[in-house]
């Protein structure tokens, strides 16, 4: 067996974990929105007349639910599982590649939940309250490829973030640590400050590429976060 | 292919130090290891055995020397890692996991993996399976530890202070076991240890490792004969030492135990018998005392209790 998928078989061993919870955590946010939908009914009536299903069409919840968790699998696999993998005798470079290979399985696994779910939520009309929470404009506005490629690489960059975390911890203790998530919080913040104020360009450029440019440039983020966090693991001890 | 016990060439270190800012663990510490035999690894805490166990087997980076298992480095090398096999004694377990869930995955990393073994132990120590290994007492930690150990059946196995929390039972059924396992498929097993008399059974060599340092590595039994111990009323025995290389003595009223270096003649228990003096086997731990190594010594008396 290649060393690789053996810390693989380690990471996928908890499958309620690394497959299960991911996906129940995407049902409980179709719960949420539809319980928020019942909620507004009170008021508009239901199923929810056509205005308010629009403004619906702007949830995010889809895009926030996951990535916490999966930022806590990441940090606990590359930490907890690191521990475990160097005692059963892994080198860091087989157990960062076969954790790698186990983000993206969980990964795969979400977005394809993501793509069931929107197919049920086109299917039942929104859920038969017209509630929306992957027929949205943030996963695609319904298209399947689409939603299939944002949830996976949204899944990916929160693991590898999660898992770049924990090997700078594992390599460098809690102060480098905490000094990476506030560098990294500084330049979210500043990402997000220059879409502001270029915000003409920005929607310019999103209508010329749509969605997938986002998909994109969350893949680079993904690149780039998996590289750091490699390049933190072979200097891990542990 | 993976070399066996008797084809591997066991671990070679050369002026090996690793340092944690300024303060140094291990100081250019030299140490042979040949293949297939249990080593005794004791010292005191903060004597850099557990730090010397994991710059082995590169859990740990070493600040400089060498360290050459079979021959080859085990940094990042996966063909050597993965003949080694080391629990630490504090080692972490993802919480998501339960003890089964672990042992189940074992045999992907150990290819001799013996999951019988695994089991029967499982069974003798009466771990709970559905339990998250840190939901365990010490002595389960340590039972757990323990059973992947032997059963990871590993040409090099670590042992970090494996009876810690480990009731007078569970530590005879570890020992009964090591030495079941061991004598069935010999391999490279290096403990470390408090208990030098009770776990001097198992070694077949003992290494004392004190501030970083190698202060005494020696055959077990070599090491026991190569002393013994006279003990009666003091003017008696300071009549029957005398001549002799005594390398320590102990006073308690009016009785003198003197542990003199060298081998018992029947001369000697012929005089001894005639001034009431006995003759007994020096003790692993008495021995390390009296070789001179006071500080390790009473660190490790006072452990002990």
């Amino acid at each position: 067996m290649n060393p690789s998928m053996r810390s693989l078989r380690l990471y996928l061993s908890n499958k309620t974990y690394v497959v299960v919870v991911p996906v129940i955590t995407l049902l409980a946010m179709v719960v949420v929105s539809v319980f928020i939908a019942l909620v507004m009914g009170i008021v508009v009536g239901l199923p929810l007349p056509a205005a308010a299903e629009e403004g619906f069409r702007s949830n995010l919840g889809s895009l926030t639910a996951l990535p916490g968790f999966l930022i806590s699998v990441g940090a606990l696999a590359v930490n907890r599982n690191f521990a475990m993998a160097l005692a059963f005798g892994s080198t860091r470079r087989n157990f960062w590649c076969g954790t790698a290979l186990g983000f993206v399985a969980t990964s795969i696994v979400t977005a394809a939940a993501a793509v069931v779910l929107l197919a049920l939520e086109k299917l039942t009309h929104g859920w038969f309250v017209h509630a929306h929470a992957f027929d949205v404009v943030a996963m695609g506005s319904g298209n399947y490829l689409k939603t299939f490629g944002m949830t996976f690489v949204l899944s990916l960059l929160s693991l590898f973030l999660g898992a770049l975390f924990g090997t700078v911890f594992r390599a460098f203790g809690a102060v480098p640590t905490t000094v990476t998530a506030v560098t990294l919080g500084v330049v979210v913040m500043g990402l997000v400050a220059l879409g502001v104020w270029q915000r003409v360009r920005v929607i310019a450029f999103l209508a010329d590429w749509g969605l997938w440019a986002v998909v994109a440039i969350v893949a680079a983020l993904v690149v780039a976060v998996a590289a750091a966090s490699y390049s933190a693991n072979r200097l891990a001890t542990f | 292919m993976t070399p066996t016990a008797t084809e591997a060439s066991g671990i070679r270190i050369q002026q090996l130090r690793k340092s944690y800012g300024s303060l140094e663990v291990l100081s250019g510490l030299d140490l042979s290891l040949a293949p297939g035999h249990i080593y005794g690894l004791v010292g005191p805490n903060g004597a850099g055995k557990t730090t010397l166990m994991s710059t082995i087997c590169n859990h740990t980076f070493p600040s400089g020397g060498t360290i050459l298992v079979d021959g080859e480095n085990p940094a990042e090398n996966a063909a050597v890692l993965e003949r080694m096999c080391f629990i630490h004694e504090d080692q972490p377990y993802n919480d998501a996991f339960s003890v089964g869930s672990i042992l189940h995955v074992m045999p992907t990393f150990y290819p001799d993996w013996d999951d019988a073994l695994a089991q029967g132990l499982v069974a003798r120590f009466q771990l709970p399976l559905e339990r998250g290994p840190r939901k365990l007492s010490r002595g389960q930690k340590s039972a757990f530890a323990i059973v992947i150990s032997l059963a990871s059946r590993a040409p090099y196995t670590f042992l970090d202070e494996p009876y810690l929390g480990l009731d007078p039972t569970a530590r005879e059924i570890f020992y009964e076991e090591l030495l079941a396992d061991y004598g069935a498929h010999p391999r490279t097993i290096v403990m470390s240890t408090h208990l030098i008399d009770e776990a001097a059974d198992l070694m077949e060599e003992v290494i004392v490792l004190h501030e970083g340092e190698i202060v005494l590595q020696a055959d077990v039994d070599d090491a026991r004969s190569s002393a013994y111990i006279a003990r009666g009323l003091a003017d008696e025995v300071r009549a029957f030492v005398a001549g002799r290389d005594v390398i320590a003595e102990r006073s308690l009223g009016r009785i003198l135990s003197a542990t003199i270096r060298g081998h018992v003649t029947a001369d000697d228990e012929e005089k001894a018998a005639a001034s009431r003096i006995s003759i007994e086997p020096v003790s692993l731990q008495d021995l390390i005392a009296a070789l001179g190594i006071h500080t390790l010594t009473s660190a490790l008396t006072t452990e002990n209790r």
